[in-house]
């Protein structure tokens, strides 16, 4: 098969999968809804006849708990992977993911904080913080790598394991100091998950991952030429430093908006680029969306999985995917060292 | 003829330590220069200077007539193509693919493949070889097939003036003959072309002129057989080098022994 028909391939099974997902994720549940009637009211939106209408109860549970759920299971997904993807260009590394710049440990640290001071309870608080908490810890990342003129990758890289490991020590600090009863609700948190998120959510946190998702899609041409490395990138007349603070800045956004909606979901930003490059190629172009499309696959169904695997609890959405992850990349790693 | 390229006294530190001390050297229009010297003598640093991506401390480096600091990125990209080792370049990436992002500095972030783009392509994995292996990925090439890779990277980008640092390092003899043969089909074209070589005696072969630098200055320039014989080569690599003219044969045989 040419590369040209199994990206179409990988494209249509991608661009098929994720609507199919999102109603059978919108379907289930500890209340299950019959598929037909979910698609029926949807329609029924866009000005088509409800011809399966729902109850007046399915109605609700659709509109106001599980669509904005999947939504944003699907948005966070998307974003994670498309900057999983941009980020492993521009560190040429396919290990490189959002943690590198800091953005879950200072998010971590940041819900924290909020939660000791007494906001946990307070509508978006937690998100919020967790945001400031994310950019904060990126602002240091990026300050003190530029203590000493331009930073190498490398430096780049230290810094950002130097921060996240401050930021953790801070946030456990917090979480010792903190009564019993407000860890609970950051520990929910902390796990990833999206129990009980709202259409405010969709909108704030996915708001700002889809616009820059699209705008790291615009930069797909200068990340390809990034990932040549800093000299012939340099050389083709690219701005590096300047595009890779900016794709940086762009990933941080995405990131921090992801992890303040839905907490730490690991292995997304991993899994779902090396999962599709050897299918669509490393070109930004191709590889971002189809990232896309794939961490939004993924998420879903792992928040399906999350809400319906047990009957008493959800189950913490970052520990599913991390499970789902972590022997995938040991497999993968194996099968790479092998190869080698 | 004037020169397209041209460095004046320039003086070069990469950080606290001066490594060019004033260098002065020319580069015209469909010339072949081969930059010899000796291990850490500034070679790669001298060509990271002419190609703009080092700034002189002192001096200046000239580009078609205007400092080569005045030029636009994108512009500069054009008229000049830096052809370096083998980096890891990304291992899923098409030779194809590869070959088209020397075309960045022609089409920017956004214009699409135009045919003059295509043919600029084609042309670069045309003149190198390569075209058997357009739809291969980097991962699955040897270093020497990776190198000639680069290399139609850097004639896709329709230089003036194509730097190059250690072409012929990982290649095996056929491939650094054709190597070779393909920079002078670029010089033949108009290109200026400047190669830093470690093989002296290939350089001699195919350079029409020989830059000796040693420690930061050079010390001698000119034809490639009157460089290699001087006593400043001699210095310079800290050996005797002797010549023999054979009958039949176009270039003398060079032989190197340690100083006694």
């Amino acid at each position: 098969m040419t590369e040209t028909r199994r990206r179409a391939l990988a494209f249509a099974v991608l661009a098929a999968a994720l609507p199919l997902c999102l109603c059978l994720a919108s379907a289930s549940g500890s209340v299950a809804l019959p598929p037909g009637s979910v698609l029926s009211s949807l329609g029924a939106r866009l000005g088509l006849p409800d011809v399966f209408p729902l109850s007046p109860a399915g109605q609700t549970i659709l509109w106001t708990v599980r669509l904005p759920r999947v939504l944003l299971a699907a948005v966070v997904g998307g974003g994670l992977a498309v900057v999983g993807a941009a980020l492993q260009s521009v560190f040429r590394n396919p290990m490189a993911d959002s943690g590198l710049l800091g953005v879950g440990s200072g998010a971590a640290c940041g819900a924290v904080l909020a939660v000791k001071i007494g906001w946990g309870q307070t509508f978006l608080a937690l998100p919020i913080a967790a945001f400031a908490g994310a950019m904060a810890a990126v602002l240091a990342v990026y300050v003190l790598a530029h203590a000493a003129g331009r930073p190498s990758l490398h430096a780049l890289l230290l810094t950002g394991l130097a921060v996240s490991a401050l930021a953790g020590a801070g946030t456990s600090v917090l979480l010792v100091a903190t009564e019993e009863f407000r860890v609970r609700t950051v520990l929910f948190w902390l796990a990833g998950g999206l129990e009980g998120r709202s259409w405010t959510h969709v909108q704030l946190g996915g708001g700002l991952i889809v616009a820059g998702a699209l705008l790291l899609l615009a930069l797909a041409r200068p990340l390809d030429v990034l990932s040549l490395g800093t000299e012939e990138a340099a050389a083709l007349g690219l701005p590096v430093h300047l595009t890779r603070l900016g794709i940086l800045a762009v990933s941080s956004l995405v990131a921090g908006a992801a992890t303040s909606v839905a907490g730490s979901v690991p292995f997304v930003g991993l899994v779902a680029p090396h999962a599709l490059r050897p299918l669509v190629g490393p070109l930004g172009r191709h590889l971002l969306p189809a990232a896309f499309l794939g961490g939004a696959v993924l998420v879903v169904l792992a928040d399906l999985a999350a809400r319906t695997l047990s009957a008493q609890l959800d189950l913490p959405l970052g520990a599913l995917t991390a499970f789902v992850g972590a022997p995938y990349f040991l497999l993968a790693l194996r099968t790479h060292e092998a190869r080698a | 003829m004037n020169a397209v390229l041209e460095a004046r006294d320039a003086v070069v530190r990469r950080g606290a330590r001066e490594v060019l001390h004033g260098v002065s050297l020319s580069l015209r229009e469909a010339e072949a220069v081969a930059l010899v010297g000796p291990n850490a003598a500034g070679k790669s640093t001298l060509v990271r200077t002419l190609a703009g991506l080092l700034r002189p401390e002192r001096g200046q480096v000239i580009l078609q007539g205007r400092p080569v600091s005045q030029w636009d990125r994108d512009a500069r990209a054009r008229a000049l193509a830096l052809v370096t080792p083998e980096e890891e370049t990304p291992p899923a990436l098409t030779v194809q693919d590869r070959v088209a992002l020397g075309r960045y500095p022609h089409r920017g972030p956004f214009r699409p493949l135009t045919r003059e783009d295509r043919a600029a392509i084609e042309g670069a994995l045309a003149a190198t070889g390569i075209v058997d292996l357009a739809r291969r990925a980097l991962e699955t090439l040897s270093a020497g097939e990776r190198q000639l890779a680069a290399l139609a990277r850097g004639l896709a980008q329709q230089p003036r003036v194509l730097l190059l640092d250690e072409p012929g390092a990982h290649l095996d003899v056929g491939h650094q003959l054709a190597l070779f043969r393909i920079l002078d089909q670029a010089r033949a074209a108009g290109v200026a072309v400047l190669a830093v070589v470690h093989d002296l005696p290939r350089a001699a072969a195919w350079a029409g002129r020989m830059v000796l630098l040693d420690r930061g200055q050079v010390t001698a320039e000119g034809p490639p057989d009157a460089v290699l014989t001087s006593p400043e080569a001699a210095r310079a690599f800290r050996v005797s080098v002797r010549a023999h003219a054979l009958p039949g044969l176009p270039h003398p045989l060079y032989s190197f022994e340690e100083p006694s």
